[in-house]
């Protein structure tokens, strides 16, 4: 494949949306910047603990082989790691790319909520993460929205925090850093119901730390070896998840609940309903609530971003797997500062026009609370 | 197709080994650098693979084909990486390291020294 000189979205044509729906800000100075955003006596503790949250959360065998997971030459003018600074981020990304929602989600809260912090620790920081990113970024561009992160070590607290920040008119879902408990069990429904509640989707992302510590999802069979093998493997939790959602009646308990996969892959779907639907049929009685084929729940209720794309040595192959998965199920995503990021000029270019423009646009609009 | 055309890019010593410096030529963002072994080089800043601006990479070394358990450095100052998803180039010959599959190549533009000025046609 070889590159036009510009990359802008679909060649030259103007009428083109996007929605992109995995951008990463980041926190400039980490838990220092939030200390405003939290009562005193915790701003003393994490002080005298010298808390720290860095742009990762992994151990040396994990650290990316090129020095980090943020691209270097989207580092801001003035500084700072990539992705941290709202101002540039809205010119080099969305300006540049003529996107018109960018979806923000915190892997530094996301990284606290699921394993860095302790559960009270986590509920209090992933509430300052939150108001900081309102006070500092949403307020910056309209077209930056938000998913809110919540604190997933204690359901009824994250619960709390969607009450209490969700209906801001910028927040379009719920970032849920996932733990080592599959999206079925009934430990995640109090968090179900107060999105179903805001009417936001359950967004859900690897927070950094999956498959390295206790806490986060972890690969089936035994942990990776190196950055290449773990990065290759990330997307186990969620077919995982998505068989746990089916099966276990989330969708039966919350008719109105929607999740979005975010960089967990899509291409496995496919093979994963046909298993799911063939075992369902032969095997109904024993999961009497689920009362529709799984494919049926999946495609009422569940999105997958598209990030990183797979690419298949003919490009076509894609394109035909993609037009036997159908178009209602994928939303554009860029991920966005990152090292493994994708341009909407150079993403589905072989689609047709129309159902690349669902993918890039229309599914997001039924997804996400835009208004 | 328009006429090539040669363009003096600026004195040898404006170009320090081992890094390129990104210039506009006629509308065309181009990374000049120089390699260790003198040779300079003028690449467009955009990758074969996405897009990226794939000058804004580091010149590095890379780890050769191995066995199992062995690390073989080499390379050093020979090899474009990526800034975006690390693919990496031969900087001697335009060509992507990894030649299984479909293979990219960097587009690259004859350079020559003309009386310490570097002169680039495209
Ligand atoms: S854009 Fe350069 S490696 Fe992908």
């Amino acid at each position: 494949m070889d590159m036009p000189e510009k990359s802008v979205p679909s060649s030259q044509d103007t009428a083109f949306k996007v929605v992109d729906c995995d951008v990463h800000p980041y926190v400039k100075d980490g838990i220092s910047s939030v200390f405003p955003y939290m009562p005193d006596a915790w701003k003393q503790r994490f002080l005298r603990k010298r808390a720290t949250v860095g742009a990762e959360a992994r151990s040396l065998k994990y650290l990316h082989p090129n020095g980090q997971v943020n691209r270097e030459d989207a580092r801001p003018p003035c500084g700072g790691v990539s992705g941290s600074d709202p101002h540039f981020l809205v010119q080099d990304l969305l300006v540049k790319n003529r996107i018109e929602h960018a979806v923000l989600n915190c892997l530094q809260t996301g990284a606290l909520c699921s394993t860095l912090a302790g559960t009270d620790e986590s509920i209090v920081l992933c509430a300052a993460f939150n108001d900081y990113l309102i006070d500092q970024w949403l307020k910056v561009d309209n077209r930056l929205k938000f998913a809110m992160s919540v604190p997933s070590q204690d359901p009824q607290a994250a619960a709390a925090e969607i009450r209490r920040i969700g209906k801001h008119p910028q927040i379009v879902a719920i970032s849920l850093p996932l733990l080592n408990i599959l999206m079925g069990n009934r430990y995640w429904w109090p968090i179900y119901e107060a999105a179903q509640e805001m009417q936001l989707p359950i967004l859900v992302h690897v927070t950094g730390p999956d498959s390295i510590f206790y806490g986060p999802p972890i690969a089936a069979g035994g942990i990776p070896d190196s950055y290449v093998e773990r990065y290759v493997t990330l997307n186990q939790a969620g077919e995982s998840s998505v068989n746990s959602l089916v099966f276990s009646g989330v969708f039966e308990k919350f008719p109105n609940l929607k999740v979005i996969f975010v960089e967990y892959g899509f291409l496995w779907l496919l093979p994963l309903l046909w298993r799911m639907d063939r075992t369902w049929r032969q095997l109904r009685h024993e999961v009497p609530w689920v009362k529709k084929s799984p494919v049926e729940y999946v495609h009422k209720h569940i999105r997958f971003s598209t990030q990183p794309i797979d690419e298949p040595e003919d490009p076509k192959d894609l394109d035909k797997l993609i037009d036997l998965m159908g178009y209602d199920q994928l939303c554009f995503s860029t991920d966005y500062p990152h090292w493994d990021n994708d341009m909407p000029g150079q993403s589905l270019r072989g689609l047709p026009k129309a159902e690349r423009q669902k993918i890039f646009w229309g599914n997001a609009l039924t997804t996400f609370r835009m208004r | 197709m328009a006429e090539k055309k040669q363009h003096t890019v600026g004195k040898t010593t404006d170009f320090p080994v081992g890094k390129f410096k990104i210039i506009d030529i006629g509308g065309r963002e181009i990374g000049i650098a120089q390699l260790k072994n003198g040779e300079f080089r003028a690449v467009r800043n955009v990758c074969p693979h996405k897009g990226a601006p794939v000058c804004k990479g580091p010149i590095v070394g890379t780890h050769l084909p191995s066995a199992v358990g062995e690390l073989i450095y080499g390379r050093d100052g020979e090899v474009l990486a990526c800034p975006w998803h690390g693919f990496e180039f031969d900087l001697l010959t335009g060509d992507e390291l990894i030649q299984s599959g479909k293979p990219t190549k960097l587009l690259m533009f004859p350079v020559a020294v003309e009386n310490d000025n570097v002169v680039v046609t495209l």
